[in-house]
């Protein structure tokens, strides 16, 4: 916190670790998906309707539906652990 | 040489800024604020939701001395946002709501007396050094080291007067009854910090009853308004009776337990009513943890789902006034715990 | 925002993930995912609110963004 201000800077920000994004595969054919519905309103139609297109437009293998108990909590890590050892890529609705 | 900066303008212009002028943290008054702790400075309480900023006692020290904090007031400041922090009070999903609630400490035992916690005449508002610094210590943190500021990393539609300071205690000199703390199982010993995420009081005035039923049935009916999340999900309430209607109940002879478990009981609406207007959701309605028939239109919805999801107790001034204060929708449970002094 | 912590455990777990959020929590989002060490991660920006549309409605609206959302999970 040393600077030349005289007083103490305290504003966050900086240090954090950085996540890198995943690689993405070049496309869906023959892949399973995982969509983490949070429950909130509308979550589970939308979530249903793109697994839908995706196995009738992409190639979509497999999607596997599954809800997390509470809307406004993340989801267990032992529910994404699960998943992440069933699908190769995830959607997760509705944020917010 | 650089340009003498203004100190106050420097922090009034932070992003973080709670639009208040703060006092100005010099390493020398840090110094004098963490003699308030026996802790390490460098002990790490824990990060801040959503930003997930690390929170250590001297950060922590920082921002009650900005918020213009006493040193013997950082006991109760890392109390709070200990328990804030505890995963079933969902720090996070506050932050980011759309809803406007804020964490409300209710400090009891006798530091906080000892500090100066007011809980009497006119607990909720300004004029009383440890209530308003407390609760803004607490807030500065969730803006700074949390990022929980209004159109960045919280959705809040109208925030709340709560989130300039949220921290009371109850007025022990006139409540007939022992403390929320002690209604715990805590003795009267303990310094004890509750926390429940809730909406602004609401305050229902009644200067008529004379007796517990009447009066209750006002209160009861301030607890379940259609647009409230009491009504709609399981959620914490606040109520913080006035001396003066408390001591209508005590004199009737009901105990705390008696009052709390009336308002539990009568505080509701069927469901006829409740499918007029508001956010009455058949699905919500299945969610609760309790067993609802949302079909049965003479069903009967309690706006509290669970017991210890009412957080009784007294406080203001002597007067005929009750305030009432809603919950969240989004799965936040009260906590409680002995902090140290 | 709990979506948004979802998606970047999966990113974590090296699958690649993306989340469907509403306008209101746009700029939550966007701080969440700056916050967890995921700045300009993408995401599926639907109007808000959606909570009252019809099944029908709802589900012609999805339809549009589903292209939209295969390219952020795919190179």
């Amino acid at each position: 916190m040393a600077n030349d201000l005289g007083f103490i800077d305290p504003t966050a920000g900086g240090g954090r670790a950085m996540v890198a994004l995943a690689p993405r595969p070049m496309d869906l054919a023959g892949k399973v998906v995982g969509l983490l519905d949070n429950t909130k309103e509308q979550g589970t139609l939308i979530l249903e309707t793109i697994g839908k297109v995706l196995q009738e437009k992409y190639g979509v293998a497999k999607v596997i539906l599954r809800a997390k108990e509470h809307y406004s909590k993340p989801a267990t890590d032992s529910l994404i652990d699960e998943m992440s050892k069933e699908v190769q890529v995830a959607i997760a609705a509705v944020g917010g | 040489m650089t340009e003498a900066v203004d100190e106050f303008e420097f922090f009034l212009n932070k992003q973080w800024s709670d639009g208040f002028p703060v006092v100005t943290p010099t390493e020398a008054r840090l110094e004098t604020m963490l003699k308030g702790t026996r802790c390490d400075p460098d002990e790490v309480i824990g990060s801040i939701p959503p930003a997930m900023e690390k929170a250590t006692v001297r950060t922590v020290a920082i921002h009650a001395l900005m918020a213009g904090c006493k040193p013997e007031y950082l006991p109760a400041v890392l109390g709070g946002i200990n328990l804030m922090l505890r995963e079933e009070f969902n720090m996070n999903g506050v932050q980011g709501t759309m809803h406007g609630v804020a964490p409300l400490m209710i400090v009891n035992g006798p530091y906080a007396k000892k500090i100066g916690i007011h809980g009497e005449n006119g607990c909720f508002g300004p004029s009383f050094r440890a209530n308003a610094t407390i609760g803004r210590a607490i807030r500065l943190m969730m803006l700074n080291l949390g990022g929980g500021i209004a159109g960045i990393g919280s959705a809040t539609i109208f925030s709340t007067p709560l989130r300039y300071t949220a921290c009371i205690t109850e007025n022990t000199t006139q409540s007939p009854w022992e403390t929320l703390a002690v209604s715990k199982g805590y003795l009267d010993t303990d310094n004890v910090i509750t926390c429940a995420m809730v909406e602004s009081p609401r305050l229902c005035f009644d200067d008529v009853s004379q007796e517990p039923d009447r009066l209750l049935n006002g209160i009861a009916d301030s607890m379940v308004a259609m647009g409230s999340w009491n009504m709609h999900a399981r959620s914490d309430m606040v109520v913080a009776m006035g001396p003066q209607h408390a001591t209508i109940c005590s004199k009737a002879g009901m105990s705390r337990a008696d009052v709390h478990a009336r308002l539990c009981k009568i505080a509701g609406r069927k469901v006829r009513d409740l499918k007029n207007g508001g956010n009455w959701r058949r699905e919500r309605a299945l969610g609760f943890p309790i067993k609802v028939n949302p079909d049965d239109d003479d069903f009967f919805i309690p706006a509290i789902k669970e017991a210890d999801d009412l957080q009784l107790m007294v406080a203001g001034g002597w007067g005929p006034c009750t305030a009432v204060c809603h919950g969240w929708s989004g799965g936040s449970k009260a906590v409680h715990g002995k902090y140290e002094i | 925002m709990c979506s948004v912590h979802d998606t970047i455990e999966f990113e974590k777990r090296g699958i690649p993930a993306t989340v469907v959020i509403t306008q209101a929590f746009k700029n939550a989002a966007v701080f969440q995912f700056k916050g967890k060490g995921m700045a300009g991660h993408p995401y599926i920006e639907m109007p808000h609110p959606i909570s009252n549309l019809k099944p029908e409605e709802m589900r012609e609206l999805t339809l549009r963004y589903v292209d939209q959302l295969v390219r952020q999970i795919t190179a």
